[in-house]
């Protein structure tokens, strides 16, 4: 059996445009104008804002991954789904570790039971759960197609996390980018928002470009070690046969 | 030689199947009811034995049970099958989402008896304010159908893994948030006089996505296991 040999790591062209891309967010944030009700730590609205929109990206890539993969069982979006599961789970915890930061000089505390920070904790434990099944499944395709199952229904936690906001009456303010009314931000604070949430999502593709590699490799190798032994020396040494008590080699 | 028999025959066929090795075995009646019921007498030695916390807190520690302890309906001994069964299942041709449904019939209607006996206990231990019950007729069937489309779609998904017993209520328990909180938000707008309907209808698609979820992937499902 032959393995497509790994690429050669290299610093692709996504790459370069993503670090340069964090850093004009990063200054974007930094210079832009303070917000006039809470001053600077409204700044983690530029990081809190692209993570938790990335968390639902992802998400919705890996239902996409999913049920691509059930419609044509094609590996490669085993591989899409996986690899933004674990950027979703990854960007959802930096989502909620930048948001408790973010409360506590607003709120007071770290942690309140409101309704978004509760859920958003309860989704990034939905797709823990889904990586959790995908480590206890050895063989690839039985793991793909389960694991595509369970990223298809985790993704209805989204829009309860989304506007659970607009349901319920919480400390949490109204959905800055993807609300189903007007905005309420000034232009800005807006463009510079805008900026972090394609830098951050210039990082997710390249993130992707890298794991979705890294899953076709782990699935060489998987189908590298359970192949067939090849043939050895000594195989073209055949018994002798014995016939009515006399052996003819 | 006839063909495969009509769908809702053979749901009907997986249910009655379920429920008999649920008879004989007696595993939610027997184990799965009285652990909630434990579980709503522990409550209070932890946070507390003041009746009128309890009058308040009940309704939501009963469907956190529900959805805690039901999960364990998922679990049982009696829903889990051998190779040789899925096998044996599979050969006979049966349709795998009339298996899915009729295990989410039979799922359904231990949770439900669940649901009513364990909310029993709780309204004699937590003196729970039955007003606005028959809202209930309608809450308790959404979220014990959700409950069971959840179990039954994260059985399969774990089925015959080793993790399966410890796996199955840590990915069905995240999922249930939409149903414990159309449920325990229902309660809510039952006491404060409002309108529950924005409640239900949030678990009645919840249910309708995960059937609709279970249908369209029990062949996959099927032919994985």
């Amino acid at each position: 059996m032959t393995t497509r040999a790994p690429t050669r790591r290299s610093i692709h062209w996504l790459d370069v445009t993503a670090v340069l891309g964090i850093g004009t967010a990063l200054g974007f944030a930094l210079l832009t104008p303070a917000e006039r009700t809470q001053g600077t730590p409204a700044r983690m609205l530029y990081l809190h804002v692209p993570t938790i929109w990335l968390a639902y990206v992802a998400f919705v890539v890996t239902l996409v991954g999913s049920v691509a993969y059930l419609i044509t069982r094609r590996m490669r979006w085993d591989h899409v789904a996986e690899a933004s599961a674990e950027l979703g789970v990854l960007f959802t915890g930096l989502a909620v570790i930048d948001g408790m930061i973010w409360a506590k000089p607003i709120w007071g505390v770290y942690w309140t039971w409101d309704a978004r920070l509760t859920l958003t904790a309860i989704m990034f434990f939905v797709y823990v759960g889904y990586l959790a099944l995908r480590r206890t499944i050895g063989d690839p395709e039985a793991r793909a197609r389960r694991a595509a199952i369970l990223g298809i229904v985790g993704v209805l936690q989204i829009p309860i996390v989304h506007f659970s906001v607009i349901w319920w009456r919480t400390l949490h303010q109204p959905p800055t980018l993807l609300r189903p009314d007007e905005m309420q931000i000034d232009p800005p604070l807006l463009a510079a928002l805008w900026i972090g949430v394609a830098a951050f999502t210039l990082l997710y593709v390249a993130l992707m470009r890298h794991r979705i590699e890294l899953a076709r490799l782990e699935l060489a190798l998987h189908e590298d070690a359970t192949a067939p032994a090849g043939p050895v020396a000594g195989d073209a040494v055949s018994a002798p046969e014995v016939t009515a008590g006399r052996s003819r080699s | 030689m006839t063909g495969r028999p009509p769908f809702w025959p053979q749901v009907v066929a997986i249910a009655r199947r379920d429920l008999a090795r649920e008879r004989r075995a007696g595993e939610v009646v027997w184990i799965t009811i009285p652990f909630g019921a434990v579980a709503l007498l522990l409550i209070p030695l932890a946070v507390g034995t003041n009746e009128n916390l309890l009058r308040d807190i009940g309704p939501g520690m009963f469907w956190v049970v529900v959805l805690l302890f039901g999960v364990l309906t998922a679990v049982r001994r009696t829903s889990t099958e051998t190779p040789a069964q899925r096998d044996a299942v599979a050969l006979l041709g049966l349709d795998p989402a009339a298996e899915f449904t009729g295990k989410v019939l039979a799922g359904g209607v231990m949770l439900l008896g669940f649901e009513v006996l364990v909310g029993a206990v709780a309204v004699a231990l937590y003196d729970i304010d039955l007003s606005g019950w028959p809202w209930l007729l309608l809450v308790m069937p959404l979220a014990a159908a959700g409950l069971a489309e959840l179990g039954t779609l994260s059985g399969s998904i774990a089925a015959s893994l080793t993790a399966g017993p410890a796996l199955i209520p840590f990915l069905v328990a995240p999922l249930a948030i939409p149903l414990l909180l159309g449920a325990t938000q229902s309660a809510e707008a039952i006491r404060q006089g409002d309108s529950i309907l924005s409640w239900i209808l949030l678990m009645a698609i919840v249910a309708l996505a995960l059937a609709v979820a279970g249908v369209l992937t029990a062949r996959p499902l099927q032919e994985t296991r």
